[in-house]
């Protein structure tokens, strides 16, 4: 029966809820966001294709991949072409270690926390390569500015990814899932500082306003982007539109219970649906609101108080347990 | 990419930029994130206007007047009839006047307008920038409804008006304002109170008040430097010599002054208007005059949404001027932009640059501005002709 | 956050831009648009032509009997023809989707009926 178990674990992967399940919800919520981002501000957003325009990110997928891929002779090819694809595989990777259907996540190990934590260190790292190898002027400030500002975000993101992962005594998402679902609790209602520090340095790993600083478009035209096109565009956005569903669900599975729920005959994907597409409606809501910061002003501020917050969140979740099992 | 030094390098903004509307060439010098010099490159939509009026009858004339800038058409229109009316000597009839300036200050309502929503853009806030543009229908509107067209009004003609007001119209302007009054009155109280916004406003693109009239800045720019300086005040035309209106300053010199002395001038302007409305006088809104203009000459200046516009006129008796001279408002503003951009952030470039309200199509003619000494002259064909000569010889 | 409420106000609210292919405004009544010359009342002085600040009206033939041709690529939609005709032979209608991916359909000619 070994290779009906290898077939089982194969088609997971691949089809549900692997790639191209995630490919799906991905565009779906670009256009959840587009949507909504545009009724806030009083207009349609895409209509025209499918019902509702609800086809309008694969159409605009297809059509970028059908496009000329335009590839200048001064750029570094072989970083230039690796980065679209790396940068690809990051966020999907990521959300293997996410549970999706039910408390298990298709990929899980003690420590995986840790893991995701890295892949999206990397994003920022390959944000940097990708405007680098452009040798674009415009590319490499915005390569710049992604590195300069995931300095700002990865560390008070860091520490308040700890607070669910000491409530649940683990590193694994997995885990830490599985703990809120036992206790019925989610580990929101003991870190609600720590859940709103991760959503503002999500804003920032997703570059959205106010923190789309590394692809400013009235300032360095698309940012690090600038000289990527055709396919290697394609799979950028698509990248980025992973990057959501990443965010999205991982504040999920660390914060709001996972892919579970009050009500028992609700499935865990729809659970799993409801609270991310929350998050998606916030995240744009949040993107409707802002102006967008200075480099220098989103750096210093994220140091003194976001990183302030985050710490003092932990340390007062630490009393808080101290005081329970006291 | 140009090494200057082992910090510096230098950033091309533009001609294609997506912070500029229209092509111009910015080469910054940078270190880091700060911006250390600018050069300003200007020329690339000369479209030899100044040329075509020599070529064309003084009413062929007027609608070519107008589309020096598709936005402050009004104010250019209307500097191009008062000289040819001031070289024709007659008066025309105050209705007319009084028309004039109502649509002109509709138009300043317009533009302000649209420069708070590119503000917002250019900061990265679409949403403000959607909604001023929804809230600038409204004017657009009532431009298409009392001239016909919403942006290129052709309302003026040479001797008054083209079309008279009537009663609907003006019922039609005052729902319109009151409405917009509420609008900018909310933005007015919104603005200040928007953090990230401030944040990028306040302390930006510094123009102190000496520096405001050492380098002849005008309109907005110039009155947010503290400055009280009007053509509409300082040297009536039209109605503007009945209508009672404040001259907006603030004195913080930043992008932040920039943006307030915008909304409170849409709040003035509706001040205006409503007063022009109320006092319209009765009568004909034209004179019937021959065709053809006595030789002379004539300088007319008409305060445009972006500050100081000034025509020179000069006419040798046949049907068509021998000389046409346009100063637009935003020539007049390049050389403080320098002042402002330089020590500040890469960042704060399109804002700094987009507080002026530039309008690249007014101002590329033949002038030359030497930024790091702030000195900006022109030359004659003579001169011109001279110093090609010279070039060439080299 | 200062536009928090204006943004959920909009929720609730019809999108202000218009679906415009599928969704026309009215045109408004003066609009500025479409130029129609009525021939039988042009007498071919050629007025229009000379005032026309865009070279956009063009007289096939001279005289009484002369045929009109407007471009709409290159109008501006002044209106100065509608006030310069003697015989106001030239009016202006408020149509303003006037555009075409046919240049020779974007040239109307206006001719004169064959007089028996």
């Amino acid at each position: 029966m070994a290779w009906e178990v290898g077939l089982l674990a194969l088609l997971s992967t691949l089809i549900y809820p692997g790639i191209i399940f995630l490919v799906v919800i991905a565009l779906f919520y670009q256009w959840v966001d587009r949507r909504f981002y545009a009724k806030l501000q009083n207009r349609y957003g895409p209509i025209y294709t499918g019902p509702r325009g609800i086809l309008q990110p694969v159409a605009d997928l297809i059509k970028l991949l059908a496009k000329e891929d335009i590839e200048p002779s001064a750029v570094d090819k072989q970083i230039f072409r690796a980065v679209p694809v790396l940068i690809l595989t990051m966020p999907l990777t990521a959300l293997f270690m996410i549970p999706i259907t039910g408390t298990w996540a298709l990929a899980s190990f003690e420590g995986d926390l840790i893991f995701i934590i890295f892949l999206m260190t990397l994003i920022a790292i390959l944000a940097f390569l990708g405007g680098w190898s452009s040798t674009n002027i415009f590319s490499t400030l915005g390569g710049m500015r992604a590195a300069l500002q995931a300095l700002g975000y990865e560390v008070p993101m860091a520490v308040s990814f700890m607070g669910p992962a000491i409530l649940a005594g683990s590193l694994s998402v997995s885990k830490i899932v599985q703990w809120q679902a036992s206790h019925g609790l989610w580990a929101i209602l003991l870190n609600p500082l720590g859940f709103g520090i991760v959503i503002v340095a999500f804003l920032a790993e997703l570059e959205r306003i106010p923190f789309d600083i590394p692809e400013a478009e009235t300032e360095i035209v698309a940012g690090w982007q600038t000289e990527f096109s055709g396919r290697k565009l394609a799979l950028i956005r698509l990248a980025l539109d992973l990057e959501l569903v990443l965010a999205s669900g991982l504040v999920t599975a660390l914060f709001l219970g996972g892919p579970t729920g009050p009500i028992p005959i609700i499935p865990g994907i729809a659970w799993f649906m409801i609270k991310t597409l929350v998050l998606v409606l916030i995240f744009s809501n949040l993107r409707a609101l802002f102006a967008r910061f200075r480099i220098d002003q989103m750096v210093s501020g994220s140091w003194k108080y976001l990183v302030p917050l985050s710490i003092l969140q932990i340390v007062m979740l630490e009393l808080l347990l101290g005081w329970l099992s006291f | 990419m140009k090494n200057l030094s082992e910090n510096t390098f230098s950033v091309p903004f533009g001609p294609q930029h997506p912070a500029l509307k229209e092509p111009e060439n910015f080469m910054f010098t940078v270190d880091g994130e700060r911006v250390v010099d600018v050069k300003i490159r200007l020329g690339y939509v000369h479209r030899g206007g100044e040329k075509a009026f020599e070529a064309r009858t003084y009413t062929q004339g007027l609608y070519l007047v107008e589309r020096i800038c598709g936005i402050c058409a009004m104010a250019h229109q209307l500097c191009y009839v008062n000289n040819v009316e001031a070289l024709i000597d007659i008066e025309i009839p105050r209705r007319a006047d009084y028309i004039r300036t109502i649509i002109a200050e509709l138009e300043r309502i317009h533009s302000h307008l649209l420069w708070v929503g590119v503000a917002g853009h250019e900061v990265g806030w679409d949403t403000l920038f959607m909604y001023a543009w929804r809230d600038r229908e409204v004017v657009l509107d009532l431009m298409e409804l009392t001239t016909g067209n919403r942006v290129l009004h052709a309302s003026n003609t040479i001797g008054g008006v083209r079309r008279d007001l009537t009663s609907e119209m003006i019922s039609r302007i005052r729902k319109g304002m009151k409405l917009l009054k509420e609008r900018t009155n909310y933005y007015k109280a919104m603005i200040p109170k928007e953090r990230t916004l401030m944040k990028r406003a306040v302390g930006v693109g510094v123009l102190k008040p000496q520096d405001a009239v050492a380098l002849c800045a005008v309109g907005p720019t110039l009155r947010a430097s503290g400055i009280k300086r009007d053509v509409r005040r300082d040297d009536p035309y039209s109605a503007y010599d009945e209508t009672p209106f404040d001259v907006i300053t603030y004195d913080g010199c930043d992008v932040a002054s920039r943006v307030l002395v915008r909304v409170d001038e849409i709040l003035e302007s509706i001040k205006i208007l409503n007063y022009a409305l109320e006092h319209l006088p009765s009568g004909p809104i034209a004179v019937r005059l021959p065709r053809g203009v006595p030789a002379g000459e004539n300088v007319s200046m008409v305060e445009a949404p972006r500050g100081e516009d000034i025509h020179y006129l000069k006419s040798n008796g046949t049907d068509k001027p021998e000389r046409y001279k346009v100063r637009a408002p935003t020539l007049a503003n390049w050389p403080a932009v320098g002042a402002m951009i330089k020590g500040g952030y890469i960042a704060d470039i399109p804002i700094v640059l987009a507080a002026i309200d530039p309008c690249m199509s007014c101002t590329d003619r033949m002038t030359f501005t030497e930024v790091n000494s702030a000195k900006s002259w022109q030359w004659s064909r003579d001169e011109l002709r001279r110093y090609s000569l010279k070039w060439r010889g080299k | 956050m200062a536009m928090q409420n204006e943004l959920v106000k909009s929720l609730a609210k019809k999108p202000a831009t218009l679906l415009y292919p599928f969704e026309k405004y009215d045109s408004i009544p003066g609009s500025r648009g479409k130029v129609v010359i009525d021939i039988t009342k042009c007498i071919g002085c050629g007025l229009c032509i000379r005032d026309c600040p865009a070279f956009a009206l063009e007289m096939v033939g001279k005289g009484p009997t002369c045929d009109m041709k407007w471009y709409i690529t290159r109008c501006v939609f002044c209106g100065q023809c509608v006030e310069t005709c003697p015989r106001s032979a030239i009016i202006q209608e408020t149509t303003y989707d006037l555009a075409g991916a046919e240049k020779a359909a974007l040239v109307i000619e206006y001719k004169r009926p064959k007089s028996s």
